[in-house]
């Protein structure tokens, strides 16, 4: 709740003090679509703000993805030095993949990638939000 | 003051504080830009005028200082509590976006120095355009930029000493003995019992 002190002593005002205050006096200023402007320029604000961080995180993806399929492939190729073994997913923990390796082909990799591209601009927003 | 030592406190929720503070709410709530636009349309006026009477420059130059200082406001209206009036809480930005434009063109003039680049005064100042100033121009110009807002909130905006002791940071106190000087310096280099409206 909004509230406004006055303080009495204030309110006890000499000649002077209304002589001054009648000097100060102006008269109102016409709004004559001030507001308006203003306001606009918020809604645009507004709007600019919305679309930066969607539209750099696209450029971002866009600069980044060639060297980032290109890592993956990367890694992808030092995965399949590894021992088999060691990179075999357990049946007990994922039964339904009998022996999943690594070394992922191409498609799955970026249908991943894309994912967590996705998750990742969803938890920005969210954040952001 | 003749009952400075009687100070009464009192504590009123004017209608027109309500509503804005409901705006406010409106406003920070669901980033509501039409009750924004209600309370820039409320307050204009006063927060132009105030502008124009510490600047002194042109009004094109004022309004633009208006422009940015609701545009800062709308940044900051989470910070609004609520406390004191809304006009209060405007002219606090009003005289914070004031001060630092001036920063900005004193840096800006400090480079141009620099360069060795002579610029062209960039705001009127209350000594000059004889032709043009008011009784209210001249007698703003003996007072320093901090008397002048000092005044301006008090007698052009009404605002109490708290309110204005808000608005600028200072104790009320230091508000009280600013306006005193202020009007010394007045009585010391007008008239003002003879004047014209500014």
């Amino acid at each position: 709740m909004t509230s406004k002190i006055i303080n009495m002593a204030e309110k006890l005002k000499d000649a002077e003090d209304r002589l001054l205050e009648s000097m100060f006096a102006a008269e109102p200023i016409a709004n004559d679509g001030f507001s308006q402007r203003i306001v606009t320029r918020i809604r645009r604000r507004i709007w600019v703000r919305r679309l930066a961080l969607p539209a750099a995180m696209l450029v971002g993806g866009l600069v980044a993805f060639k060297p980032a399929m290109q890592l993956v492939t990367v890694s992808s190729t030092l995965l399949g030095v590894m021992p088999r073994e060691f990179l075999e997913i357990p049946a007990s923990v994922l039964p339904q993949v009998e022996s999943a390796t690594f070394g992922m082909p191409l498609i799955p990799t970026i249908v991943l990638s894309a994912m967590v591209v996705v998750a990742g601009i969803l938890g920005t927003r969210l954040l952001n939000e | 003051m003749a009952c400075d030592g009687a100070w009464a406190i009192i504590q009123v929720a004017t209608p027109l504080d309500a509503e804005d503070q409901s705006l406010v709410t409106l406003a920070v709530a669901s980033q509501d830009t039409a009750a924004y636009g209600e309370l820039i349309r409320r307050h204009q006026s006063q927060v132009r005028n105030f502008l124009r009477k510490l600047a002194g420059g042109s009004t094109e130059d004022a309004d633009d200082l208006a422009q940015e200082c609701f545009l800062h406001a709308w940044d900051k209206l989470q910070t609004y509590s609520g406390r004191g009036s809304f006009i209060g809480w405007l002219l606090k930005v009003a005289y914070t976006t004031f001060l630092q434009s001036k920063r900005k063109s004193k840096r800006y003039s400090e480079v141009l120095n620099e360069v060795g680049y002579v610029a062209e005064q960039q705001s009127r100042s209350y000594t000059q355009d004889a032709d043009e100033v008011s009784d209210l121009d001249k007698l703003l110009a003996v007072l320093t930029e901090e008397e002048r807002a000092i005044m301006v909130m008090s007698y052009a905006c009404g605002l109490s000493h708290r309110e204005i002791g808000d608005a600028t940071g200072l104790p009320v106190g230091t508000v009280k003995s600013i306006i005193f000087r202020g009007k010394e310096k007045i009585r010391t280099n007008f008239d003002i019992k003879d004047h014209k409206h500014g």
